[in-house]
């Protein structure tokens, strides 16, 4: 089966490899992945095995698409050195199709990991506190916002 | 249009993202290990700038070995490589004094200028012993000699534009140019996939730049209206000047331009074309003469033709060809005409003596001989390798074939494979490529014999095999051979 590539006109070698086909069908298979090798490596149930897999996937996320800034190579001389990944996906444009994919996914995985725990403590605080940063670090007024300075250029 | 299987895709991405979370782990423990070191910076500021350097440390350090190689002999079909070893897993290589004999499928020799030639080089030592080997000289100060301009003469002739001007670097002449061209006020709507050169003058000029889709005319057209329509960034006024800039072929698809279109949407919409030949130039066209000549583009209507004599010539530098109003501010204003070293004297008559061969001035029909063969050579070439089911990118007659490989873990393999059987070939990856998109890219020479390309053929489809880049159904063979068996009697 085969896809068409067609080229893209994002000049940001960082973020134009999302636009291309067998992205988001790559990202959900790399959670269902992980999901099943948490319960074969913990021995775990299903629910705790979707938390494990919500709670890694919140600092993973987060620490890739909101927390380092600029690109992992040198040559665009630095002009998107400050700005997050996020900040810099389909070039600083809100509310496009891969920007709301990526807000969806955290919220479906908060909600399957919250149902398959019968939404019990301790799991369901940190569930709604892992999304609720996530949902938060992605509204489109938070753009180019650092809150008290936190990763802020000197 | 690349046409990627889907589980490719997928497989491909999910390669990258390992790569990366290795990548991660291991900065991770190195800054944890490190901690215990002291600095020895001194109070100065570190020279990598966060993870600047995170590409280059963790995945393309591991497969090196695989660019760069040192060469011992000239660029000709066949060439010496040298054998390098290295005792820290690819981080230092070191190399030895071995030598390997491999086909040449990675220069940019395209009419086989590249090594010892009949006509060329004894005029060229020739040259070197009168002149020397540099011109120790800007052009403006005492670096002009009779042989500039001959060449500059050569290069109108050879063209088919009223004046022209050479420099002595390739990349220079596209990054000192465009600034010189356009500055601030002015638009330049550049396609996706030019060179690094161009988007480096694009961006030294301070002009807004606007990037289309690659060779998409009809979405040129919808970028120029809306930018005309909208005027510069907050003013709104209209713009100074539009410069659209396109290339020949594209030296990573092997591509042509859609140059008759492009024309026409400047001509109505009065932008002007600026068109890098720097791969076409002297390997496309029934005289040689490029892809105006291919495509039948009356050349008065390009404006800025560019071109560099590095591929087909045999040489180095690049030349702007326009109106002789254009060349003459040009001589006056670019940067890499005043103050840069004119090009070597030696380099100078090698293009002039190439360009008579090109065009038969010197008595033979050689030249003519050389474009048929390349001609001849790409085509075969691109056929058998579509036969074999590999997906090969550019257009018929293109001298540049890329095979697509894709997946990361088949850029190193398919490199190594075949300089072990005596190939060599260059494969280019991210970020020279998108990400998805790895590719090894094939550069055919006249100089090539067939047995050379069947050679090649062999051994690119055994390698091929191995490391499963086969992405297309293969073609059936041919029948013809059943019929000799019937015929026993």
């Amino acid at each position: 089966m085969y896809v068409r590539a067609l080229p893209t006109t994002d000049v940001n070698r960082n973020t134009e490899w999302f636009t291309y086909p067998g992205v988001w069908t790559t990202y959900i298979l790399i959670l269902f992945f992980s999901w099943l090798l948490v319960l074969s490596v913990f021995n775990c149930s299903p629910g705790i095995a979707w938390t494990i897999v919500h709670l890694a996937h919140f600092t993973v996320t987060y620490h890739s698409f909101h927390w380092k800034k600029g690109t992992p190579f040198g040559d665009d001389q630095g002009v998107y050195n400050r700005l997050t990944w996020w900040e810099q996906v389909d070039n600083g444009k809100q509310l496009t199709r891969n920007r709301k994919f990526l807000t969806v996914v955290p919220v479906v995985l908060y909600l399957i990991a919250s149902h398959t725990t019968d939404y019990q403590h301790p799991m369901l605080f940190l569930n709604t506190l892992a999304v609720f940063v996530m949902v938060v670090a992605k509204f489109p007024h938070m753009h180019k916002v650092r809150i008290f300075g936190i990763n802020a250029d000197r | 249009m690349i046409t990627i299987p889907y589980l490719t895709a997928v497989s491909t991405y999910f390669s990258y993202g390992l790569l990366f979370a290795f990548g991660q782990l291991r900065d991770f423990f190195r800054r944890f290990l490190d901690w215990w070191l002291t600095s020895n910076l001194q109070g100065y500021a570190p020279i990598c700038l966060g993870h600047e350097d995170f590409y280059i440390r963790r995945l393309y350090h591991r497969i090196q070995d695989c660019f760069e190689r040192p060469i011992s002999s000239a660029p000709d079909a066949w060439f010496d490589v040298v054998e390098r070893y290295s005792n820290d897993n690819n981080k230092t290589l070191k190399r030895t004094t071995k030598t390997s004999r491999c086909l040449n499928l990675g220069s940019y020799n395209y009419l086989g200028f590249g090594s010892f030639d009949e006509y060329c080089t004894p005029r060229v030592i020739e040259s070197l012993k009168k002149f020397s080997a540099s011109t120790c000289s800007s052009r403006v100060d005492a670096g002009t000699t009779s042989v500039h301009a001959e060449l500059e003469e050569c290069v109108t002739r050879f063209v088919g534009k009223p004046a022209a001007v050479v420099f002595g670097m390739g990349y220079a002449t596209n990054s000192a140019i465009i600034p010189v061209l356009i500055g601030k006020g002015g638009l330049i709507l550049s396609d996706s996939l030019n060179h690094s050169s161009i988007v480096n003058g694009a961006r030294g000029s301070g002009a807004t730049i606007r990037v289309f889709q690659h060779n998409t005319p009809s979405h040129l057209e919808r970028v120029l209206r809306e930018q005309i329509a909208e005027g510069q960034p907050r003013t709104h006024r209209p713009w100074k000047k539009i410069i659209v800039v396109v290339e020949g072929i594209y030296s990573m698809e092997g591509e042509i331009c859609h140059l008759p279109e492009v024309v026409a949407i400047c001509k109505k919409y009065k932008a002007y074309v600026y068109l890098d030949e720097a791969h076409s130039i002297g390997a496309i066209g029934k005289t040689g003469k490029g892809i105006c000549e291919l495509l039948g583009v009356d050349t008065a209507d390009v404006d800025v033709m560019m071109g560099t004599f590095t591929k087909s010539f045999g040489s180095c530098g690049g030349y702007i060809a326009g109106s002789k109003e254009l060349i003459q501010y040009l001589k006056h204003q670019c940067p890499a005409h005043l103050y840069a070293t004119s090009i070597p004297t030696p380099s100078a008559q090698q293009i002039i003596s190439a360009i008579k061969v090109i065009l038969g001035e010197d008595g033979s029909n050689r030249g003519a001989q050389k474009l048929a063969r390349i001609r001849e050579n790409s085509n075969f070439f691109r056929a058998e390798l579509q036969k074999m089911g590999f997906e090969v990118l550019g257009d018929n007659d293109s001298p540049v074939m890329p095979i697509m490989l894709y997946n990361p873990a088949k850029i190193p393999s398919f490199s190594r494979e075949c300089l072990r059987e005596k190939v060599a070939v260059v494969v280019v990856g991210f970020p020279a490529t998108p990400l998805l998109l790895a590719r090894a890219r094939i550069c055919i020479s006249a100089s090539h014999s067939r047995e050379d390309l069947i050679r090649a053929l062999e051994v690119i489809s055994k390698v091929g095999d191995l490391s499963g880049i086969k992405y297309f159904p293969a073609e059936p063979k041919k029948i013809e051979h059943t019929n000799n068996d019937i015929k026993l009697d």
